[in-house]
């Protein structure tokens, strides 16, 4: 398995699209933290609006967990992968743990750059960050295991789906539309154990309507796992031509 | 030893019937061409062997194993499919360390195979760059690395000039002179005919022959002639089983050459040419392939 994972870092080394997807996830948080950073309050509460957009980035990172394995489809390098390691479920398991640590890693670059793009412009409009408000650092820390797990969730759907296209546009259109309307048809007591509603509680401080924190945690670690089983049992069937 | 051994191995994709019942052996220290028309079932034949396609029944095992279960596989077999080594935003060099690393091959193996397949400047150009002929000798560096003890490769002429047709053939001669065991496929008889030792050829994902390259033509007079149709009758009438392979050419057999020309004699049909098999080894080819009896379906297109 430590070769396998050592094989995965290489790999990432040695392409240069995750780095892009980092890019343009750094550059979406920058603008998106300015948006709000500008126009509202300096207290915490009005802060950890503008540090939120480190959550929402979990799009890019499931991205990223997608691509691991639909872009060794896409690429065919999946017959090497898979000719390097016949029992492809460790191929899976390498993946899962190489890239939510790499979405991780991302997401914790993209949670300093929120903060210190918030910093700058506090101090542009005369005021300060309150590095010592409990609320800062529980709202980056929240968005960036959002992140790492929705990562891991795109291992396990781009495994599971592995056209990259479909696979990609199953993931957004999943965050952007079917999770609202099936909030809507299953009411709110089922609707906060929806991924999203379970990732916005990961980062929000006890808000209304949502699980908290911890709990929100706990269910996407499951969403992950659940995913991981259905890739695996996909993979190790899937003819590879 | 280790050989390769295709048991009755089926594969059906969903109503697809890509191989029936197919059976073969490739020994150790012998080059085994696998022959057949473009959609035979070669490819998925291969990906079998390589675990990459699950068969519908059957087995194929290499040195008595499954694929999946070889402990250490890229030391055993080494493979060159379609898209080996092929991502395109890496360099060739980048592309085997990769490999290198995921198989646990000693790094200067990434060096000793660049030599062998003579792709010493390209190394360091992305994929996306390379010729047809390129990524094949890339690919062939891929499959060298773990040092296997047998080679498995899809169309590795395809692309390949003259010239790199010769460069292969030393290579895969050299490689079964040290004791491994190769199996190439190739839709194009002459492409490999220099090459091999045996040929296994399918058609319609059924075996049609299996066995020395020299006992290939045996029992196949060619025989051409302006006078097509009363020679083909006169020979039909006489139970022998004829084949037409072009305009004033036809295959028999059953027949031997001398009797060929008696009959075509008594009936004062003359014949601008009579072989004994040999040089018809593509006609042959053609013929095992179902090769309907007007002798024009396409088999070598590329």
């Amino acid at each position: 398995m430590f070769t396998l994972i050592n094989a995965e870092i290489l790999k990432l080394r040695t392409v240069r699209w995750p780095w892009v997807l980092l890019a343009v996830q750094l550059v979406l948080v920058a603008a998106g933290v300015s948006g709000f950073a500008i126009a509202s309050g300096s207290k915490p509460m009005d802060v950890r609006l503008a540090l939120q957009h480190v959550g929402l980035t979990s799009m890019l990172g499931l991205v990223l967990g997608i691509m691991a394995v639909a872009g060794e489809y896409r690429d065919h390098t999946i017959t090497d992968t898979f000719l390097a390691t016949p029992r492809r479920s460790r191929v899976i398991v390498a993946k899962a743990v190489t890239f939510t640590a790499l979405g991780f890693l991302f997401a914790v670059l993209t949670a300093a750059v929120a903060l210190a793009v918030t910093a700058a412009w506090l101090s542009v409009r005369g005021s300060s960050l309150d590095t010592s408000s409990a609320i800062v650092w529980q709202t980056l820390l929240g968005a960036v295991l959002w992140n790492a797990s929705f990562t891991a969730i795109g291992v396990g759907l781009g495994a599971w789906l592995p056209n990259l296209a479909g696979a990609i546009s199953a993931g957004l259109v999943w965050i952007a539309i079917v999770e609202g309307i099936v909030a809507n048809l299953v009411g709110n007591d089922l609707a906060r154990w929806l991924p999203v509603a379970a990732g916005r509680a990961l980062e929000n401080v006890a808000a209304p309507g949502l699980l908290a924190p911890w709990a929100g945690g706990l269910v996407l670690a499951a969403y992950a796992f659940g995913f991981a089983a259905f890739a695996v049992a996909a993979t190790v069937r899937r003819d590879v031509t | 030893m280790t050989d390769i051994a295709v048991r009755q191995v089926s594969k059906r994709f969903g109503s697809v019937r890509a191989v029936e019942g197919l059976s073969f052996n490739a020994p150790a220290g012998k080059v085994t061409g696998f022959l057949g028309p473009n959609g035979a079932g070669k490819t998925t034949t291969l990906r079998m062997l390589l675990g990459l396609v699950r068969p519908t029944a059957g087995e194929a095992l290499i040195g008595g194993i499954r694929y999946d279960r070889l402990r250490d596989p890229t030391r055993v077999v080494g493979a060159v499919l379609e898209y080996s080594a092929s991502n395109p935003g890496r360099t060739g060099r980048d592309q085997l360390r990769v490999l290198a690393a995921v198989t646990g091959a000693p790094t200067k193996r990434v060096d000793e195979v660049i030599a062998q397949v003579d792709l010493g400047d390209a190394m360091n150009r992305r994929v996306s760059g390379y010729s047809t002929g390129m990524r094949q000798r890339l690919g062939l560096a891929a499959a060298l690395l773990g040092d296997p003890d047998v080679l498995i490769l899809d169309e590795p002429a395809n692309g390949l000039d003259p010239e790199g047709i010769a460069w292969l053939r030393n290579l895969l001669r050299r490689c079964a002179a040290d004791g491994r065991t190769i199996l190439i496929s190739s839709h194009v008889l002459s492409e490999i005919a220099q090459t091999v030792d045996r040929v296994v050829i399918i058609s319609r994902g059924e075996l049609r022959f299996a066995g020395p390259l020299t006992e290939l033509g045996d029992g196949v007079v060619s025989v051409r002639t302006g006078e097509l149709e009363q020679l083909r009758g006169l020979l039909g009438r006489q139970g022998y089983s004829v084949s037409v392979t072009g305009a004033t050419s036809l295959d028999v057999r059953g027949a031997t050459a001398e009797e060929i020309g008696r009959l075509a004699a008594s009936q004062q049909i003359a014949l601008s040419g009579l072989a004994e098999a040999g040089a018809s080894l593509e006609a042959s080819f053609l013929r095992l392939t179902g090769a309907d009896e007007s002798g024009r379906r396409p088999v070598a297109t590329n």
